[in-house]
């Protein structure tokens, strides 16, 4: 008996039924923590006042509407990357380039007061760290489930499947975050939100596919 | 003389006809593993014991195209266990073969990273070789693969790697430095390794 055979002898030896992967189930998952988190934050620090009206104005709505697409792609990617035969690579282009094209739409949407502004004042650095922070936070969690999925799902290209990962929870946490995050100015949100979306994206790509073995 | 296994690299045929052979199934090979893989999810044995040792003859035509013939068997090997563990990702309501093939390729990209970590061996003089076909087929597809890398870095392989000079020796051969010769084979490899991820080669 060849030592091939002598394999395939133990793996059919104690077969079990196993549980088939079924990515509604990881989707619902995804949904259910994202709708955990959006909970403990208002509970926490409360919707942002005036939501309800400013969510008509152009600038809000492309903020909530934007990361809401992005993040719903990312996150179909990132999920369905995770089946061998996926290829990670057009869900991660597909998402960075609606990115590009919501940068675009944000410099449309820019109120003309806004413009008027200095630079410095329009970015302002203290409040944009502590969003930066608050998306790395509200994505840890995110991440850590999709990580959990990955794992126990055969992505065949897990640096691809990582950043397809990162992206998707950095997105997730941008979004919810969005529920209580004061400020509106496009370019604002642009550089802070890609700078929280950065930092997890980098981390998930570094840290997932070690450990990682098919 | 010294010998290293990436003389046995294989690329991937461009020939329709070899592509096909290459293919994991035809599409009702493809439909009866499909559902042999199906009863196995629910945990039927005999159905699992016919397709993993139809699936080792396919995976050991497969491997033998593309890796030295001594790293055949491990290949499948490891093939079969990410199979077994990762058996309950396989969706029955999607063909069987690009899932196969997709776990296949990870394999051989992994073999084929495993080989440029190996350390080259020393063989004696003598050796009695049985079979040079897979030899000669390796050598020409080696030179396709080593066209693609830049000129010192093809060089560099192909001395050290593929005819056993020394590092030292090949920098005297090739006027380089000892070290821009290792950095050379170090990235000349890593782009061969690339190259090789990116083949679409049995979709």
């Amino acid at each position: 008996m060849t030592s091939t055979e002598a394999l395939i002898r133990n793996l059919t030896a104690d077969l079990t039924p196993v549980r088939r992967r079924d990515v509604w189930r990881e989707a619902g998952a995804l949904l259910a923590l994202g709708a955990v988190e959006l909970a403990l934050i208002l509970a926490v620090q409360g919707m942002r006042p005036g939501m309800g009206r400013m969510i008509l104005s152009p600038d809000v709505a492309w903020k909530i509407g934007s990361l809401a697409l992005l993040a719903g792609v990312a996150c179909t990617a990132a999920v369905r990357s995770f089946a061998p035969p996926a290829r990670p690579r057009r869900g991660v282009e597909l998402t960075l380039g609606l990115a590009g094209l919501a940068i675009i739409g944000g410099a449309l949407v820019t109120p003309a007061a806004e413009s008027g502004r200095s630079l410095l004042d329009r970015l302002s650095p203290a409040q944009g760290m502590i969003c930066a922070t608050s998306i790395v936070v509200l994505a840890l969690p995110i991440m850590t489930l999709l990580a959990v999925l990955m794992r126990r799902a055969a992505p065949v290209h897990p640096k691809r499947s990582a950043l397809a990962t990162g992206l998707a929870a950095s997105l997730c946490g941008a979004l919810i975050f969005t529920a209580c995050c004061p400020m509106n100015d496009p370019l604002y949100i642009i550089v802070w939100y890609s700078a929280g979306v950065a930092a997890v994206t980098a981390a998930a790509r570094w840290l997932l596919p070690r450990r990682f073995r098919l | 003389m010294r010998f290293h296994s990436l003389s046995k690299l294989t690329r991937p045929s461009r020939d329709p006809a070899r592509r096909a052979q290459d293919a994991p199934a035809g599409p009702a090979l493809s439909d009866e593993w499909s559902a042999l893989m199906k009863a196995a999810q629910d945990g039927h044995g005999g159905a699992y014991r016919r397709l993993l040792n139809e699936m080792s003859e396919w995976l050991h035509r497969y491997f033998q195209r593309r890796l030295p013939i001594g790293d055949v068997d491990d290949a499948v090997q490891e093939t079969l266990l990410a199979i077994h563990r990762r058996r309950h990702t396989f969706d029955p309501q999607y063909p069987f073969g690009p899932w196969l093939a997709a776990i296949a390729k990870r394999k051989w990209v992994d073999q084929l990273r495993s080989i440029g970590r190996r350390p080259t061996e020393e063989l004696p003089e003598h050796l009695s070789v049985g079979d040079h076909e897979a030899a000669v087929t390796s050598a020409s597809v080696l030179a396709g693969l080593l066209e693609q890398l830049r000129p010192a870095q093809a060089q560099a392989i192909l001395l050290v790697k593929v005819q056993g000079y020394s590092i030292e020796d090949t920098a005297r051969e090739t006027g380089m430095s000892s070290s821009a010769v290792k950095m050379n084979i170090h990235r000349g490899l890593a782009r061969l390794t690339s190259f090789v991820e990116k083949c679409d080669d049995v979709d």
